[in-house]
């Protein structure tokens, strides 16, 4: 396996970030700006800043053809910057909560989006030609809590969503006029704007931190913050599911999570570091951590001498320096993203975290 | 000036702060009645508890320690009375006092890779933060008795909290063993398993 590629920006949480999809610009949401990094040679270089929320900054994502950027903030807005010739230019979206915004993310066809919020609903967006701006719909009926997490089906339609009611739902966001009508799948067959495809908990009822469509979209998997991930396998529409598939851990929670192929699931969250799930509809299994431990270069490995091992233990009570995480974050990952797909599988992912990191990994 | 001072007075007092305004939506959470999100859990009354007690106290005397262990952690008291919680409680702490420190681990393995295992060990988590939290409330209290000195009595638990002055000492091995058990289950079911005590809305 290689090595990753690490790219220490700054010192300083990572609340999201998203690559572009020529993999040159980096967008990472930093307190109140977006920062755009460009790519020089092996590094990233602050390029650009991008300011005009009033709040922390939530999350933020790149359409990987349009190249617009959506970033939404706890000062309750959402903009879209436009790239132009002169650099980026804002559009206010209308999102109508009086809560923090909490999550965006674009649909696969970018002609929508859809905000959470902690004002118990989602704002799915789209623009308007005739009064040229964005507008919102939401979607409010079951969902009694904060919306901490979204994921977009394949078909722009479905959308997942978990919240801290500690369920997991796939609405509909079918917007006449914007979206084709979309086939038949397992969740649904008609499916107007607002209609609940499923709703699932597993039996500890932890918040949702993240959920993901597998490639196909057959497929739903949600992490909890009771250290587990489960998958369902829907069966057909209004009928209990093929298969609910819960996997405890012995380890901290996951933050986000991204499919690889059907079989595969990557994780990673207060552990610092991604864990790798295989299975199918008759069972998953955490199959072990991405990251090899004990790389030569890792940590410091020098040669302690018997006088550096007691002027250790009179200086800080202590033989080893144990400041640093044998993992390559330093701190919790917030975000993990494919960076490079071949098909339905991820040849590489990149990941950010509270430590300022953002990593590329090869799967 | 003057307007923008009065205005300035005005914003920097908090008073608008405290207003709760959860109250006045309708749809907010303090509206709402949370527990409706969660499938309901079967209710287990005392007499039913009494009943398992019994019963694992029968393969206890069979010398099934693992069995009487398993055998409590799968039925835990979600829904029902205090009086059926303290009982279902006491017939855990009586299994776990029964079993030898080096018989913890290798037990605590087989069950964790058995199917169910880990939801089993999270109830029996969820059973030690209990017993921690009983005996250290009340210095009389809940404080469970060794098997030994264990009389039934038709009333039980709550007679033994209402008498004067338990013996502290009782209160401290019960803790030792507890302490114990702990750092085993975390051994063998990991911080995940702390995690979903913690996250999980069935209380025992």
């Amino acid at each position: 396996m290689a090595a990753p590629e690490v790219h220490h920006l700054f010192h300083a949480p990572i609340a999201d970030h998203s690559f572009s999809a020529d993999r040159k610009t980096l967008a990472i949401a930093r307190d109140t700006t977006v920062e755009l990094y460009g790519r020089v040679g092996n590094a990233f270089k602050l390029k650009d800043e991008l300011k005009g929320h009033d709040k922390t900054v939530t999350s933020i994502d790149i359409a990987p053809n349009s190249g617009r950027i959506v970033s939404c903030s706890q000062d309750r807005n959402a903009l879209v910057w436009e790239p132009t010739p002169q650099g980026y230019k804002p559009t206010l979206v209308l999102l109508r909560i009086n809560r923090a915004a909490t999550f965006v993310r674009w649909s696969p066809s970018e002609t929508k989006f859809a905000v959470g919020s902690g004002d118990r609903l989602i704002a799915v967006c789209y623009f308007e030609e005739e009064n040229d701006w964005w507008v919102s719909k939401h979607l409010k009926k079951p969902i009694r809590s904060t919306v901490t997490t979204l994921a977009w089906h394949p078909n722009s339609v479905l959308l997942a969503a978990g919240s801290t009611d500690a369920h997991a739902r796939v609405f509909s966001s079918f917007i006449k006029g914007v979206d084709a009508r979309p086939e038949p799948t397992a969740w649904g067959e008609r499916l107007p704007f607002n209609t609940v495809c499923g709703e699932y908990m597993n039996n500890s009822a932890g918040w949702i931190h993240s959920v993901a469509f597998s490639p196909s979209g057959d497929a739903l998997a949600f992490a909890a913050h009771d250290s587990s991930i489960t998958v369902v396998y829907p069966n057909a529409p209004e009928q209990p599911p093929k298969a609910v598939v819960s996997i405890n851990t012995q380890l901290l929670p996951f933050m986000s999570l991204i499919w690889n192929g059907e079989d595969e699931i990557i994780a990673a969250g207060y552990d610092c570091e991604a864990f790798r799930f295989r299975g199918g509809s008759e069972g998953w299994q955490l199959t072990g951590a991405l990251e090899a431990k004990g790389r030569p270069g890792l940590g410091d490995q020098r040669e302690e001498s018997a006088l550096n091992m007691f002027r250790q233990m009179d200086l800080k009570g202590k033989v080893k320096d144990d400041t640093q995480l044998k993992t390559v974050h330093q701190n919790t990952i917030t975000t993990i993203r494919p960076y490079e797909t071949s098909g339905p599988s991820v040849r590489q992912f990149s990941s950010s975290g509270v430590d300022g990191r953002v990593v590329i990994w090869t799967v | 000036m003057s307007i923008i001072r009065e205005h300035t007075q005005a914003t920097l007092s908090d008073a608008w702060r405290t207003i709760n305004i959860d109250a006045l939506q309708e749809d907010s959470s303090v509206n709402f009645d949370t527990a409706t999100l969660h499938p309901p859990q079967p209710e287990i009354s005392e007499g039913d508890a009494r009943q398992i007690q019994s019963q694992v106290r029968q393969l206890l005397r069979g010398g099934d320690a693992e069995g009487a262990l398993r055998g409590c952690l799968e039925t835990p008291v979600y829904n029902g009375g205090e009086l059926a919680r303290e009982t279902h409680l006491q017939t855990v702490i009586e299994v776990l006092q029964s079993i030898k420190a080096s018989e913890m681990t290798p037990m605590l393995q087989r069950i964790y890779s058995s199917p169910g295992g880990s939801e089993c060990l999270d109830v029996l988590m969820k059973y030690l933060y209990k017993g921690m939290a009983g005996s250290s409330s009340s210095s009389a209290g809940s404080a469970p008795r060794t098997p030994s000195r264990m009389t039934p009595q038709p009333t039980g638990f709550s007679q033994v909290g209402a008498r004067p002055g338990a013996p502290a000492e009782s209160t401290g091995a019960a803790m030792s063993v507890l302490l114990s058990w702990h750092e085993k289950v975390v051994e063998v079911a990991g911080l995940g398993c702390i995690g979903r005590v913690m996250t999980d809305w069935r209380r025992v």
